[in-house]
């Protein structure tokens, strides 16, 4: 009697490559479908001055959704982002009042965002508080240093033609905050897939004690993540003031949770290890899109807070039941 | 042979089973360690030559696991000193253990489920230029990394989470010896394995003992032990019981000192 070996055939590459790209595809998918509705709803959604309008609002969510995505893939959370860019939109107004230039404002900013961001982090990585404590004071905090700054009121930015390019401007008709956006995202993406840096993040989201075991400097990296954040409110905060024309501490109320449903929404798990900022950018826009679809097809402002969470909630649920292969909301039991 | 054995037991200060004057590669004196109430380890000493492996056996909660763990820098022993060739150190993480080159094979293997096998393999020692990972020299190296051990793994791009247990148990241990060890912990190495790997583990045991690489082995498979070891250090609620030449001892007798009945007998 003979015995014959065979070899398992390898898998098709097709299906490994869409269970691997499952959440970005049906983001896409599901982007693809809100613009086509929004384009058919209304007359006005797929003009070029719209589209690029969209952009420009987007832009301040999708650079901290960037930085964001990082820290949702160390398994944290940052949910002072919003108070963040309060404070550094206040504060910017506030010292350009003063006379400062405003390149050294800008400057001062993200050093101060920085700062921020990795005070935060030194109570997330290094006294070991859960980063969802941490980051719920830093809103609290954060918002009230705003509020106690301007006396809540909204302070105006006049004569810095220089800084309002920073929110108004065009290059080769793309908004300004667009393209700063866009390449926030191109560099972020670029150190998540290809840099030691995001190698690390990667690692310590997805087994911290392996990290450490390894010699990775484990502690570092989660600051890190949270100083990511700080830079890119400061960055959202000063392009929000540049646009506005004026800085006030009720900016960005509820900020925090936009960005945070972008991130999600782009398929990055809640419990770390992986995230895509192809995802995170498709989030956003569909965020974005849903938001100024609603406008422009008149329903009442009040109205879309509740369509966008539920669009977010039936999103998830959809990437879920669907896409089940790939989509890991829960970690795998080990 | 009962008394010299009994005698070895309580004076680890003696001769080495080679019977080499040699300075040991590693030596640990007094190594205690408590966790809360509970006393880990209860004063260990222990001497390992270079080239020489050693197997250590004992009962669940023994302290097998915890003293291999302060060796690799994971845990820092409460008491008690640790010499690399004569030369006392400290660990105060894992990081400087493994610059000594002292590395781990863990229980909990401690591979990122979300990082591709290469990854993996190179994770705390990315190749880098320029900052970014040199995907292609690395990819190189792990090929080569895992035929020596005669690792079958189709796709190194895999999701480490997409291996069978065994596979995984594989890339831990390929990671571990791969990168010129001094010192090889492993902690149940084969616990997973499948016939034709373990026999890889073990021909890789004594490829690197041949080299002069210490090797402690942390097993249940007893047999295996006979095929690798020089001595076998017996360890009963964290002290170490006995030390066996390996000529000296017998499948029977080491499951005897692990029950707690070496004395009896």
């Amino acid at each position: 009697m003979s015995v014959t070996y065979t070899e398992r055939g390898q898998g098709s590459a097709l299906a490994d490559f869409l269970s691997e790209k499952a959440q970005v595809l049906s983001i896409a998918f599901f982007f693809v479908v809100c613009v086509a509705f929004f384009s058919i709803a209304t007359d006005v959604f797929l003009t070029p001055g719209n589209l690029l309008n969209v952009l420009r609002q987007a832009a301040p969510i999708l650079v901290v959704a960037v930085a964001m995505t990082f820290v949702i893939i160390t398994a944290g959370i940052d949910l002072s982002v919003g108070s963040q860019v309060a404070l550094i939109n206040a504060s910017a107004a506030l010292t350009l009042s003063f006379g400062v230039p405003w390149p050294l404002v800008v400057l001062a900013m993200l050093l101060l965002g920085a700062a921020i961001g990795l005070g935060q982090g030194w109570f997330v990585a290094y006294q070991g508080i859960p980063a969802f404590i941490v980051t719920l004071a830093g809103l609290s905090i954060l918002r009230g240093a705003a509020l106690y700054m301007t006396k809540g009121y909204s302070i105006p930015i006049t004569d810095v033609p220089g800084f309002f390019v920073l929110g108004r401007g065009t290059l080769l008709g793309i908004p300004v905050p667009a393209i700063i956006a866009l390449a926030v995202a191109a560099a972020g993406a670029l150190v998540i897939g290809s840099q030691i840096y995001g190698r690390r993040v990667v690692a310590v989201g997805s087994n911290p004690e392996a990290a450490r075991r390894v010699g990775m400097p484990a502690k570092w990296t989660i600051a890190s993540v949270y100083m990511l954040t700080g830079i890119a409110s400061a960055v959202a905060g000063l392009l929000i003031a540049a646009r506005l024309g004026s800085g006030s501490s009720n900016a960005a109320v509820g900020f925090e949770l936009q960005v945070i449903a972008a991130v999600v929404l782009g398929g990055t798990s809640l419990f770390g290890g992986r995230g895509s900022i192809l995802g995170t950018i498709l989030g956003t826009l569909t965020i974005a899109v849903i938001g100024n679809g609603l406008i422009l097809m008149h329903i009442s402002p009040f109205f879309t807070q509740i369509v966008t969470g539920a669009i977010i909630l039936i999103a998830i649920w959809l990437n879920t039941r669907i896409f089940t292969a790939g989509f890991s909301f829960r970690r795998k039991p080990s | 042979m009962a008394a010299s054995s009994a005698l070895q037991a309580v004076d680890p200060e003696g001769p080495v089973p080679s019977g080499q004057p040699q300075v040991p590669r590693i030596s640990l004196r007094g190594i205690r360690k408590t966790f809360g109430s509970i006393e880990a380890l209860r004063g260990v000493d222990l001497d390992i030559a270079p080239g020489e492996c050693v197997g250590l056996i004992g009962d669940n909660a023994a302290g097998k696991s915890t003293l291999t763990k302060i060796i690799s820098g994971t845990y820092i022993a409460d008491s008690g000193s640790i010499a690399i060739d004569g030369e006392p150190v400290s660990f105060t993480s894992p990081a400087e253990a493994r610059a000594r080159h002292i590395e781990m094979v863990f229980q909990d293997l401690s591979l990122c489920d979300h990082i591709d096998v290469m990854g993996n393999l190179f994770l705390g020692r990315e190749e880098t230029r320029w900052s970014f990972l040199n995907n292609a020299s690395m990819r190189e190296r792990a090929r080569a990394m895992l035929d020596d051990l005669d690792i079958r793994i189709p796709k190194l791009t895999a999701k480490v989470a997409q291996l069978s247990g065994g596979q995984r148990q594989a890339i831990a241990i390929a990671r571990a010896a791969s990168f010129e060890p001094r010192v090889l912990i492993m902690d149940e190495p084969t616990s997973a394995l499948a016939v034709a790997e373990v026999e890889a583990v073990l021909r890789l045991i004594n490829r690197v003992k041949a080299r002069g690489v210490s090797v402690i082995l942390i097993t249940h498979r007893l047999q295996d032990l006979f095929r690798v070891c020089d001595k076998i250090a017996v360890m009963y609620e964290g002290t170490k019981v006995a030390e066996r030449a390996i000529g000296d001892t017998s499948l029977e007798d080491l499951v005897r000192l692990i029950v707690g009945k070496g004395e009896e007998i």
